[in-house]
């Protein structure tokens, strides 16, 4: 209620003072109006210099008397309320008609929705520097200075401990065979053969691998010009799903300071694929599902599951 | 080319060979397989005259795969086969005087083809002088060519459709002297539909069924 009445003494101390900066204003004008005028044509100079004086005078007076008005006034309209959370913006609150000029009502939601952003800003940003993100985030902060110095040692290897990390991988495994081809200048393609089960095809820079794609044992390696050929998927869709699933493991074996392990464990990974047909699915216990075998292979354990199973 | 296995399927108590096949379009079209088109394999039986030296008689069958639509399969019964260009039929004609075509012995399977994933499932009618006498159902996977890794795999899949007329491993594969591990070829399909062929043969007409 003090506050309402308050409110309604401000508003007539307003109206007040609005009047006075009115008048204010026009005895202003006046003073430059009668200074631009010069003086009036009066017989005698002294007459005419006597008269604009005392007109000059009276509207200085004027005004001086205006300016004690409204200050006497301000002090009487007081401060804009400064508790009022949005400041003179508040004030668009007093507006009696909200039908036409819902202002207030829109500022209100758009500084909570302001508030949110930047709540929710805020957590997003303290998570995402949480998690270093395996491949590309390490571009972020400090790590930024630290990667060229990193990338340069793994991606620049001798071919030669290349291709002895390959062979020593390739006698870990007696049911893989993989072998190797350069292609294109030094980056390695290697043709891994897993049993009588599928061929894969996984394309290296240096120790990285960099693509693979799955075929069944029996499809077609090598393109109409007698090259490997690394871009055309599988016709079949069991091989497609294991390739879709090497790529993800590509991205799951990460560790760039050693990248010979990440081989190792990927190949690993990928021998399990041995008994592709021959395992049943670890959780449904059946071997199809939706007509595909069970194609996921678990990263830790090497279990078969079928990829609606494996969660 | 994978591995495949053809069975016959016996004809529903009370239902005409065209109402069972019909049943069978619909498990598969229910489980979610999509027509493909359709398929045929064709088998003639030849006599070997001219026996001079005495030893018995042997059977040459020359067969005929839509799968493999410029290839031609000769089998001798229980010996050893070949697969040729499709011109060898014009050679068997040539060869009249040593192989004789046994008329009226020709046998033949036609039907539909379905696919489902990496499934090919072939169902089809087995027909001797146009009387259907059976029903001949192939079911191949596509993407892998060692029988002793995917049979179970296969009898899963077949068990759906077929229920308890699901077939066991094929004898071809079982008596192969490599074992289960070696990869299939299209000359263990041509068997497979052979042997089927000869128990058809042997069979009894079924009363009332003539060919659609």
């Amino acid at each position: 209620m003090a506050d309402v009445m308050n409110v309604g003494v401000n508003l007539e101390a307003f109206s007040l003072a609005i009047n006075a900066i009115q008048a204010l204003r026009s005895s202003v004008t006046r003073v430059f109006d009668s200074l631009k005028d010069g003086m009036k044509n009066k017989e005698t100079l002294e007459g005419r210099e006597k008269v604009f004086i005392t007109e000059f005078q009276d509207n200085l007076q004027s005004v001086n008397r205006d300016l004690n008005e409204l200050e006497r006034l301000s002090t009487l309209v007081g401060r804009p309320s400064e508790s009022h959370p949005l400041h003179n913006s508040g004030l668009l609150s007093l507006d009696p008609v909200q039908d036409k000029t819902p202002l207030y009502s829109q500022l209100l939601q758009a500084y909570k929705w302001s508030n949110k952003l930047q709540y929710h800003a805020g957590l997003a940003s303290s998570l995402l520097n949480q998690q270093s993100l395996k491949r590309s985030a390490n571009q972020m902060g400090t790590s930024a200075k630290r990667r060229p110095k990193v990338q340069p040692s793994t991606l620049v290897l001798p071919i030669q401990y290349v291709d002895d990390v390959i062979s020593r991988i390739g006698r870990m495994f007696p049911d893989m065979s993989i072998e190797l081809f350069r292609p294109n200048g030094t980056s390695a393609v290697l043709l891994v053969t897993l049993g009588k089960v599928l061929k894969a095809i996984v394309v290296m820079r240096s120790l990285f691998i960099d693509r693979t794609i799955v075929r069944g044992f029996h499809e077609n390696i090598y393109s109409e010009d007698g090259k490997l050929d690394i871009w055309s998927k599988s016709n079949y869709q069991a091989f497609q799903k294991v390739t879709d699933h090497a790529t993800t493991a590509l991205l799951h074996y990460q560790l760039p300071q050693m990248p010979d392990v990440v081989v190792r464990s990927f190949m690993t990974w990928l021998r399990s694929y041995i008994k592709l047909f021959q395992n049943p699915c670890q959780r449904c216990g059946k071997f199809l599902q939706e007509g595909l075998p069970p194609t996921w292979r678990d990263f830790r354990t090497l279990e078969a599951f079928h990829d609606t199973c494996r969660q | 080319m994978g591995v495949t296995c053809v069975c016959q399927v016996p004809v529903s108590e009370g239902k005409s060979v065209q109402q069972t096949v019909d049943i069978l379009h619909k498990k598969l079209e229910q489980l979610g397989a999509v027509k493909q088109g359709n398929f045929w394999v064709d088998c003639e039986t030849y006599h070997a005259t001219g026996n001079a030296t005495g030893q018995p008689s042997k059977l040459l069958y020359v067969m005929h795969n839509s799968e493999t639509p410029l290839s031609c399969m000769a089998l001798f019964e229980g010996g050893p086969g070949l697969s040729a260009d499709a011109n060898f039929d014009v050679l068997m004609v040539k060869l009249k005087s040593h192989f004789q075509n046994a008329k009226g012995h020709k046998v033949e399977s036609r039907g539909v083809r379905y696919r489902y994933c990496d499934f090919l499932v072939k169902i089809g009618t087995v027909a001797m002088s146009s009387s259907a006498r059976g029903i001949s159902v192939e079911v191949e996977y596509c993407a892998c060519v060692i029988p002793g890794d995917c049979w179970n795999l296969m009898k899963e899949f077949m068990q759906s459709f077929l229920g308890s007329n699901t077939p066991e491993l094929p004898t071809v594969f079982t008596s192969k002297a490599e074992g289960l591990s070696v990869p299939v070829d299209c000359m263990d399909t041509m068997s497979q539909y052979l042997e089927l062929f000869g128990r058809v043969r042997k069979q009894q007409v079924l009363p009332g069924s003539g060919v659609r």
